[in-house]
């Protein structure tokens, strides 16, 4: 626990038996969480585990049937619903932007709406928008003439904006593409290091929330909480049945994630010209360019970034034409290459390492 | 053209008669029509829409819908005659087109309003909610702005239509540039006639395209 919080409690949100019903159909069932300040919970299950709903009696988008929910110690039903929602920032799916403001209007409503001034409500928005990587050039176009990952950066600096010490993000990455999602990813945990707000993140996706939770609470159908704690604790010891159905077939290779790389031996260039290989590494201003083999070139596999997890390092193994990885610094120079037998030892050491043992 | 020139000025008077007769019957006729059509649009407190969703507010929509339609069925003539009546006034006060006008332009504009209502996007209105907007304040700095452009399209019919229907009311004796066909045909005077054919057609030419760009300047943000 970061000791940057004012208040006394370590736990920024804490559902207290909390139930919501539709009628008779119970969307969360009796649910008690608590969320640590300053950090990132996922709330992650498959669709209609009541993880939204959970996130909306929040803010109250949603009310809860019974049991509480203390938002900084307090119940969230003892201010008004505007104050709540205005003290908190929330991200949805579609970013939500209001389609007649401008980038800069979007990011200010909020303080706007606090009565902070026209002027320093933009002179914040334009900084909020430098925080979140968008070039301040853009800050008098409309919503329509941004791109999907673009909008929903705007999304995020809306939301940070009025200094909200809690993020609200409902499903923010899945309705844009894998490329941009992983820029988002990389960006919230960068944004994350430097602000330690506390998030509440929506997913449906393992891989999401393995990547980006401090901790990660898992619902199954029915609203209940299936399980609560780091994502390598689930991915090691799921709860039940359910949760280790749902982490899924390659949870193994997840959790290669959490280890990293640095046993596994970078041969250098030159080696490529042993027996083990007719291929040969194409490298062009000292960046790889594929493999060329009987003259031809085939496109390379997933690099190996310089300091990267154990499972980038297998990716790069196995994704690779040759069956050869390639190891590259952040620049995208060529390090190296990464052989087969050299990343499969070094799971096999990370194993041993885990459970203490010899064999 | 020699006639026009002889009566430039009463042309003109009669011109700014008609213009009168149809602005404010649509100024008036949107006023109205914006709240009845906005309480027709049911929305639950996170700005969703309750239509498609119970069958309550499913009713409550169509009754004000076809209501409004029908309004449109009373020819207008049997309108403008009927107006001193209820109104009280003498059968010759531009009162009566006003109000007569009014109710063709509610009848029409209820309509767009309905839809212009139902094309704004629940999510933006959702994201509304959520940064803390209350319901007054996010329908008139959400919800509104974003239902001009269907809203506009609707206008400019309603303008239109009405700037022609202003004419039947020289009919019953009240000026406007339809005095010059109810004058031109007891005389037997054609260039009148066409004066007054042509001098509607201008005027509504120019309304509809004013509407346009003010139109155009309120959705600037739709253009990507």
């Amino acid at each position: 626990m970061k000791d940057t919080d004012v208040l006394d409690s370590p736990n920024a949100i804490e559902f207290k038996s909390v139930t919501k019903k539709y009628g008779d159909v119970v969307a969360v069932d009796n649910l008690n969480l608590s969320i640590p300040r300053g950090k990132i919970t996922v709330f992650v299950g498959p669709s209609g585990c009541g993880k939204t709903t959970s996130l909306r009696m929040i803010n109250r988008m949603v009310e809860h049937t019974s049991g509480e929910i203390l938002v900084n110690g307090e119940p969230n039903t003892a201010q008004e619903p505007h104050k709540l929602r205005r003290s908190m920032g929330y991200v949805l799916q579609q970013a939500g932007l209001m389609p007649h403001r401008t980038i800069v209007d979007n990011i200010a409503t909020v303080p706007r709406l606090n009565g902070t001034s026209a002027k320093s409500a933009r002179t914040e928005a334009l900084q909020l928008m430098e925080t979140v990587g968008l070039d301040t050039s853009l800050a008098k176009r409309y919503p329509a003439q941004l791109s999907g990952g673009q909008a929903q950066r705007v999304g995020v600096a809306r939301a940070l904006a009025s200094n909200s010490s809690i993020l609200l993000m409902d499903e923010p990455f899945s309705a844009v593409d894998p490329v941009v999602r992983q820029d988002l990813q990389k960006e919230l945990l960068r944004l994350q290091s430097e602000l330690q707000r506390t998030i509440i993140f929506v997913t449906h996706d393992i891989d999401e929330a393995v990547l980006l939770g401090d901790y990660v609470a898992v619902f199954a159908v029915g609203g209940r909480l299936a399980q609560f704690g780091t994502p390598e604790e689930i991915l090691r010891e799921p709860a039940d049945d359910f949760v280790a159905s749902f982490v899924g077939r390659d949870r193994g290779m997840r959790r290669l994630t959490f280890a990293g790389a640095s046993d596994v031996k970078i041969h250098p260039l030159t080696s490529q010209h042993t027996p083990w290989q007719q291929w040969e590494l194409k490298v062009e201003d000292g960046k790889p360019a594929g493999w060329i083999i009987d003259g031809r070139t085939i496109p390379g596999g997933s690099l190996f970034v310089e300091g990267g997890t154990l499972r980038d390092a297998l990716d790069s193994v196995l994704s690779s034409p040759s069956g050869v990885g390639v190891a590259v610094d952040r620049n995208g120079k060529v390090l190296g290459l990464l052989k087969s037998e050299d990343v499969l030892a070094a799971t096999e050491a990370e194993r041993h390492r885990r459970y203490g043992v010899n064999a | 053209m020699n006639w026009l020139m002889n009566n430039l000025p009463y042309v003109g008077q009669l011109s700014a008669l008609h213009l009168l007769q149809s602005i404010i019957p649509v100024i008036a006729g949107t006023l109205i029509s914006i709240p009845i059509a906005r309480l027709a649009v049911g929305r639950r407190r996170d700005g969703r829409s309750t239509a498609g969703h119970t069958a309550g507010s499913a009713f409550k929509r169509g009754a004000v819908v076809n209501t409004a339609a029908l309004l449109y069925t009373i020819p207008s003539l049997a309108l403008f005659v009927l107006m001193p009546l209820v109104l009280g006034t003498s059968i010759t006060s531009p009162l009566n087109v006003y109000v007569a006008l009014t109710i063709y332009v509610v009848a029409m504009m209820v309509r767009s309003a309905v839809d212009a209502f139902e094309s704004v996007s629940p999510v933006t209105l959702e994201s509304a909610t959520a940064m803390g907007y209350k319901p007054v304040r996010r329908f008139w700095a959400v919800e509104l702005p974003l239902a001009v452009p269907v809203m506009l399209a609707g206008l400019r019919v309603a303008l239109v239509s009405n700037i022609s229907m202003v004419s039947v009311g020289a009919v019953i004796g009240i000026q406007s540039l339809g005095t010059l066909f109810t004058d031109g045909l007891r005389r037997n005077l054609p260039a009148e006639i066409i004066v007054g054919i042509v001098g509607t057609v201008v005027l509504a030419l120019i309304l509809d395209r004013l509407l346009a760009l003010i139109g155009a300047w309120l959705t600037r943000w739709r253009k990507a």
